[in-house]
This record gives structure tokens, sequence and C-alpha cells, in this order.
């Protein structure tokens, strides 16, 4: 992305929303949550983009994430910030459990990760000696004070995920653009044909796996953290998977803006208002939401956006605009 | 220790009736139109909920609730198979998060009507206890049992027999060479569809009768019935019937020998197991999968 955009981009997210909405505790929190889903939905969907997998089993990670930078810091001492990267290691070792899937193709991987996610609930259940079991873990440490500042507040932990999303989106970014974003490309349109010409293309999927389990594992620990809470069945719950698939695939889990933007808009509307309406079962409106997108933009609503953008754009350049849409 | 192990053996069978003609629906609408149904859990469950309501609000048999699960799981069923078909690109997927969301309607619209509580029958006679030598089981148990057996042959003569279930085995290896034989693809797949809500629709009247049923129990028995067609391979009945019955036995031998926690942990790992181990399943052919 260019300077010229990232920058005012980054100068509102610094400045701008601390600065608007700091004081408000109620916005904060649900800016923060909106974000913890943002996290998971990048991850999902640089998954499902690049490595061309849909997961239904991000909660597992989300759930390790969240409870090895928990143990490492209430058992161990470990400072936060290493613990929380020490959650996204985990949780990425986690994931070569499932990597035996990466051979299955399609619906195979999406229901194996599905079944993968339900063990990691039992066992965190069930190991009460070290996880607490059922009883949950309490009083997790806060996030900790750097500099004089105290980042435990609510715009403390605004902070932290904005930057954690920053690096993570940068990361994403790079990747795409790098040969191996090429490569993973070429991989849709023919795994085949793309390992005939050398690309070793299991290799690339599990790569593709670490790095979305890595970064759900830290967005679970940050979550961890944020709360001071944990328990099984909050940690490894399936709306960790739902909310940042119907997320991505909102705002185009083609894109990088889309899944966060996506995420944002959804959270906050459901907290807001199908919450409200309808206190239990609310999801409905998610589920269908889901299946409206699919039936009628299964490329999300950003590409839509920008496309039309892009066109009007154009009719102000060119007298004949038909010709250059074709090209984009 | 030992009558206890041949006793959970015993319930195990019995449970891995209804568990069949989860997975053969699922297994059939796979079959032809290589779509995961992931809310054919969700449709079962309606159909438990059908029973449920004949039963406490029109203080009727659940049994009598049959005819009226079988239309609302038929009408779903139906519902899914024309949303799936109006996907244009990469159905495979798209289908797969289609159905997810439909099963997300289903279980917050179950949970709306009818609460997050658990719901069981009241039915006495349903409960008797029914002693085969030293082992014992509820008399609904063996009844549906029974009935699901005697649907898992009628549905395996109507595949191999009958001209519809020809026409869906030849829709199902071969799309269009079915069609230039005078096949309507599209009719064949829609009657998949009908015959998975029906089967739903018993599985799912067992469900209540032997069983207690929530709002959110149709996401596991969505997974439980996939597990089962991919320990059967896909396109073998009597696998299916083998797979299900393996899962039930597994699962009461868990809840026996370690703990009912562990229950679901056990038929998952051996799933995993099995992909891994053998990716074809344990009675599938030699076909490599994707």
């Amino acid at each position: 992305m260019k300077l010229r955009i990232l920058l005012p981009i980054l100068v509102v997210l610094y400045g701008l929303v601390p600065f608007l909405f700091g004081g408000n505790n109620y916005i904060m929190s649900i800016l923060v949550a909106s974000l913890t889903i943002a996290g998971i939905a990048l991850a999902w969907a640089l998954l499902g983009n690049l490595g061309g997998m849909v997961s239904f089993g991000h909660a597992a990670f989300f759930g390790v994430g969240a409870y090895i930078s928990a143990l490492l810091t209430m058992k161990l001492g470990v400072p936060i910030f290493w613990a929380m990267l020490a959650g996204g290691v985990g949780s990425a070792i986690a994931s070569i459990a499932i990597l035996p899937a990466l051979r299955l193709s399609g619906p195979y991987f999406a229901l194996a990760i599905l079944a993968y996610a339900h063990i990691f609930r039992v066992l965190a259940t069930e190991f009460s000696g070290i996880t607490g079991g059922a009883g949950g873990l309490l009083g997790i440490p806060v996030l900790p004070t750097v500099l004089g500042y105290s980042f435990s507040s609510k715009v403390g932990g605004y902070l932290v995920i904005i930057t954690i999303i920053v690096i993570f989106a940068f990361i994403y970014d790079r990747i795409r653009n790098s040969y191996y974003g090429f490569a993973l490309k070429a991989m849709h349109e023919s795994e085949d044909a793309t390992r005939v010409v050398g690309v070793h293309s299991t290799m690339l999927k599990a790569m593709m796996l670490f790095l979305s389990a890595f970064m759900t594992g830290v967005i679970g620990a940050f979550n961890s953290h944020y709360i001071n809470f944990l328990e099984p069945d909050y940690a490894f719950n399936s709306g960790w998977t739902m909310l940042p698939v119907v997320a991505a695939i909102f705002g185009g889990y083609r894109t990088l803006t889309g899944p966060l933007v996506g995420a944002v808009v959804i959270y906050t509307v459901d907290q807001l208002f199908f919450k409200n309406y309808i206190p239990s079962g609310h999801q409905i409106i998610l589920g269908a939401l889901l299946g409206v997108m699919i039936l009628f933009s299964p490329d999300g609503l950003m590409p839509l956006i920008t496309k039309k953008l892009r066109w009007r754009r154009q009719v102000k350049a060119s007298p004949s605009p038909s010709q250059e849409t074709e090209t984009i | 220790m030992f009558n206890l192990i041949l006793q959970s053996l015993y319930s195990g069978l019995l449970s891995g009736g209804y568990f069949a003609l989860i997975a053969l629906g699922l297994a059939l609408v796979f079959g032809t139109m290589k779509v995961i149904n992931l809310a054919h859990g969700e449709m079962v469950l309606l159909a438990a909920y059908m029973a449920y309501v004949m039963e406490s609000k029109l203080g009727l048999n659940p049994l009598m609730a049959i005819p009226l699960a079988l239309v609302v799981a038929c009408l779903v069923s139906v519902t899914v198979y024309f949303l799936v078909s109006r996907i244009g690109k990469n159905r495979e997927l798209n289908s797969l998060i289609l159905t997810f969301g439909i099963g997300i309607i289903l279980t917050n619209a179950m949970l709306i009507v009818w609460s997050a509580d658990i719901h069981s029958t009241a039915v006495a006679a349903f409960q008797e206890p029914v002693a085969l030598g030293p082992l014992f089981s509820m008399k609904s148990e063996l009844a549906f049992f029974g009935v699901s057996m005697a649907l898992v042959g009628v549905l395996w003569w109507w595949l191999s027999r009958s001209w519809y279930g020809r026409a869906l085995r030849a829709v199902s290896s071969n799309r269009d060479a079915a069609k230039l034989m005078g096949i309507n693809p599209y009719r064949t797949e829609i009657v998949s569809f009908v015959v998975a809500g029906v089967l739903a629709s018993v599985a799912g009247v067992a469900l209540y009768c032997t069983n207690v049923i929530q709002p959110a129990l149709g996401g596991s028995l969505t997974t439980k019935a996939f597990i089962i067609t991919v320990l059967a391979g896909v396109g073998s009945i009597p696998g299916v019937l083998i797979g299900a019955v393996l899962i039930g036995v597994v699962e009461a031998l868990t809840v026996t020998l370690f703990s009912s926690a562990l229950q679901e942990f056990t038929s998952m790992a051996l799933f995993l197991l099995v992909l891994f181990v053998l990716p074809n399943g344990l009675f599938g052919g030699a076909r490599r999968r994707g």
C-alpha cells in the first residue's frame, strides 16, 4: 500500500479514534472486541485467500493461544508480550496436528479442522490440573505498563490490538506481493500445474496454515490478558470461528481490508442492534447474512465498493469506460 | 466389568441405528451433488423438535409427529437444494459456507422458538427397560434400532433396484453421461435431497424418543454424520452402517471406561486417525479423494 494512503489511515487509527472515543468505555470495549474478531478474520482470510482453504476450526487456534499465554504469565511469570508471542507460536505448533489434512482437498480439510477444534475444547476441560478445567482461569495478568503508560485500560487495549492488526496486515500484504504470493495465486488456478513448475505446494500451504494459526493464537492471547478470564467453553467457543467467517465473507476474503472492515461493521451492528431486538438467537441474522453474501456477492462487499469507485473514476478520466473496466 | 463392556457394546450398537440414518442422508447428498450439507444435523434436530411439539403442545404420542417432521425436514432439505444450486462459482467450498450459514439460521431459530432448555420425552412406555439376556435397553432404543435397520434396508433396495435409485447412482458417478442417457440430473438431485430429508425426519424423532435434545446439538450431529461417512468411505451403505455402529460403540465404551466428557474426543480422534491413515475410509474403494 502506498504511503499516501497508509499515513492518513494510521493517523486516524492511532490519533483520531482514541481522541474521539477514548473517554467512552462502552464504545472502546465494543471497538476492542470487534478488532479482536477482525484479527481472527484477517488470519482466516489469509488461509482462505492465499492458502485456498476454508477453515471451521480457528476457535482452536484462538483458544490454544489464549491458554498458553495465560498459563505462561500466571505459572511462570513470563512477561506478557513475550507470552503472547509464545501463545502464537504454540498455536502454530498445535496446527502441526492438522498438517496431514492438507493432503485432503476442499471440503475434507474444512471438516477435518472442524473435528480438530472440538478436540482442544475437550482437552482443556479434561486437563483441569493445568488449565483449571471447566472452572476456568481467574485473574490472568492485565496488559503491562510500558514506559510509564499502562496498557491495561480500554484505550491501552485498543492500542495493543490495533498495533497487532497493523503488523499482521503488513505481513499479509508483503506475502501477497512476494514470490510466494504469486505461487499461491497460481495454485488456485491449478495446483498440479504449479507443482510441475517447481513450487512445493504442500509446503506453501503448510506455511500459510502456520502463519494463520500463529496470528489467531496471538489474538487469542491478547484477548485473555484483556478480559483476564478464561474457560474452555469461552476460549474454544464456536463463535470465534463463526464471527470471523461471517466478517471475512461479508467484507470480501480476497481483499486485505475486507475482513477488517467487515468485522468491525458486523460486530458493532450485532452488538448494538441485533442483540437488543433478539436477546438470544441474534446470530440468526449473521447466518442469513452469510447465506445472502454467498448467493449474491461471494466476493464480499469491499470489492463491490472499490469496483464502483474505480469505475466512476474511469468514467471521468476516459470517454470509453467499457473497454477500461475490462482490464482491471 | 466384562458385563459393563458388553452392555456398552450393546448400547452403542443400538444408537448406531439412527446415526446411520443421519449419515446416509449426508452421504446421499454428497454423492449426487458433491455438497456437504453442514445444516444436516440441524435438520435432524428440527424433526426432533417437531416430535417435542407434538408431545408437549398437542399431548399426542411423539411418533405421531413423523408425518409433520417429514414435511418440515423435506421442505428444509429442498430449500437447501435450491439455494445451493444457485451458487455460481466454486460450488464445493461456497456451498460449505452457505450451508454453514443455514445451520446458524436453523440453530438460532430453534433457540428463539424453543429456548436453550433441554427436552426429552415423558412417555413412560418408551423408557421401559427391555432385557436381552444380561443386556438392557430402553424399549424405544430397541424399537428405533429396528426401524432404522428396516429403513436402511429399504434404502439399499431403492438405490440398487429402483429406477430412481439407479438414476441417482448414475448421476453421482458421471453427471454428464447420465444426462445423455435421458436422466434429468436436477430432478435426481432434488430426489436425493428429499430422501435425505425423509431419513433425517425419522432420525430426528428417534433422537427425541431415545435421547435429550437442545438447540446446540445440531452441529455435533453433522460432525458425527460426517465422521461416519468418512469412516465408511463414500458410496457404501454397509460401510455407513458399520461406521455408525463403530462410532456408537466407541462413544459408549469411552463413557464406560473413561468419562462422558471424553465421548466426543475419542470419536474425533478416531476420525482424524482414519482420515490420515486411510483417506479412502475403512470400506471405500481405491478412489482418490478430491
